[in-house]
């Protein structure tokens, strides 16, 4: 395994783990902040900890979860160190309906107002949404990675949730597109 | 940047359009890839810190014998002081020297002159602290 080739010693099998985990890093990276640059330079700087602390790992839990959780650290004290620019969640515009041959670009734009509004939203409650959905809304790897129990976890998630419905509540009525309802999930109705 | 549209949107098998949209438009993220010197970049970094010498270690071991000594002679000063100064401030209180009635009010101008002195003096000094801190205009 590459980690116990770097913990003996050899600098560069870090690379496999580099290679390996540098995607989801990245991404993490960038759905806290949603500038590619940066993200690129906060995921740099989250490998830059993993060298170090290295042997800190103590494989009591998943070489993931606590790279994760390394990361999410990071990116956390980043965005408070430098917070990123954002415009207030009251004045991103809802999402409007789309027309038929618009459809698809339409979307796009949509889906990216709504992850704007994600940026928009405090910290404490930004963070579990972007890990929910980062973790394929799994709450339980989300509160492993914030280092905090499911519940608290499950209520931020609620909150950050409440205040996107409230800010876009044609989101509530219908599937966004206008064109299908959609009806809660089973997850959604647990939470 | 790929845009990876509802591959995340349907954790539990569960046809996309059964999702709420709000989730639906969360879950479908764009992916980045990240820049090809990535990897590269962060290797340059990790070579660097490898390569540089570990940090010497807190000798401990020479300290330790120093701070019990300035520990030891902090207690046995702070136990002379308690040793002498109680009695001292008793034999005082006792024995406080008798001022005459007529010198009272001019103890407490000069009282007053001094406390405004001070208030003056923490002022100032206060403020050149303050310009120090905010560096050069």
């Amino acid at each position: 395994m590459d980690v116990d080739r770097v913990l003996a010693g050899e600098t560069d099998a870090f690379e496999g783990i580099v290679r390996r985990w540098q995607g989801p890093l990245v991404n993490m990276a960038w759905r806290y902040c949603r500038d590619r640059s940066r993200a690129e330079e906060m995921a740099q700087e989250a490998f830059v900890r993993v060298w170090r602390g290295l042997a800190q790992w103590r494989r009591e839990s998943s070489f993931s979860t606590w790279l994760f959780a390394l990361a999410a650290n990071v990116y956390r004290s980043e965005l408070k160190r430098f917070p990123t620019v954002v415009v207030p969640l009251e004045e991103i515009e809802e999402p409007v309906s789309a027309s038929n041959q618009l459809e698809t670009l339409a979307d796009q734009r949509r889906y990216e107002v709504v992850r704007r509004a994600v940026l928009a939203l405090p910290l404490r409650y930004r963070e579990p949404v972007v890990l929910y959905y980062f973790h394929e809304m799994d709450v339980g790897a989300a509160a492993r990675t914030m280092g905090l129990p499911e519940g608290t976890v499950k209520a931020r998630l609620a909150r950050g949730r409440a205040l996107l419905r409230k800010r876009f509540p044609h989101l509530n009525e219908t599937g966004a597109t206008g064109t299908d309802a959609v009806p809660r999930t089973e997850r959604e109705a647990r939470e | 940047m790929t845009h990876t549209a509802d591959r995340k949107a349907n954790p539990e098998g569960r046809p996309a359009s059964q999702l709420a949209a709000l989730d639906r438009m969360l879950a479908a993220e764009e992916e980045l890839v990240p820049s090809s010197g990535f990897a590269a970049a962060i290797m340059d970094r990790v070579r660097e810190e490898a390569a540089r010498p570990a940090p010497i270690p807190f000798p401990w071991s020479r300290v330790a014998p120093g701070l019990v000594l300035a520990a030891g002679v902090i207690g046995w000063g702070a136990w002379q002081t308690m040793r002498f100064v109680g009695p001292a401030m008793r034999e005082f209180a006792q024995n406080s020297p008798q001022i005459p009635a007529t010198m009272l009010p001019q103890l407490q101008q000069a009282g007053w002159v001094v406390l405004a002195l001070a208030v003056s003096w923490g002022a100032w000094a206060l403020s050149q602290r303050l310009v120090r801190r905010s560096g050069p205009l």
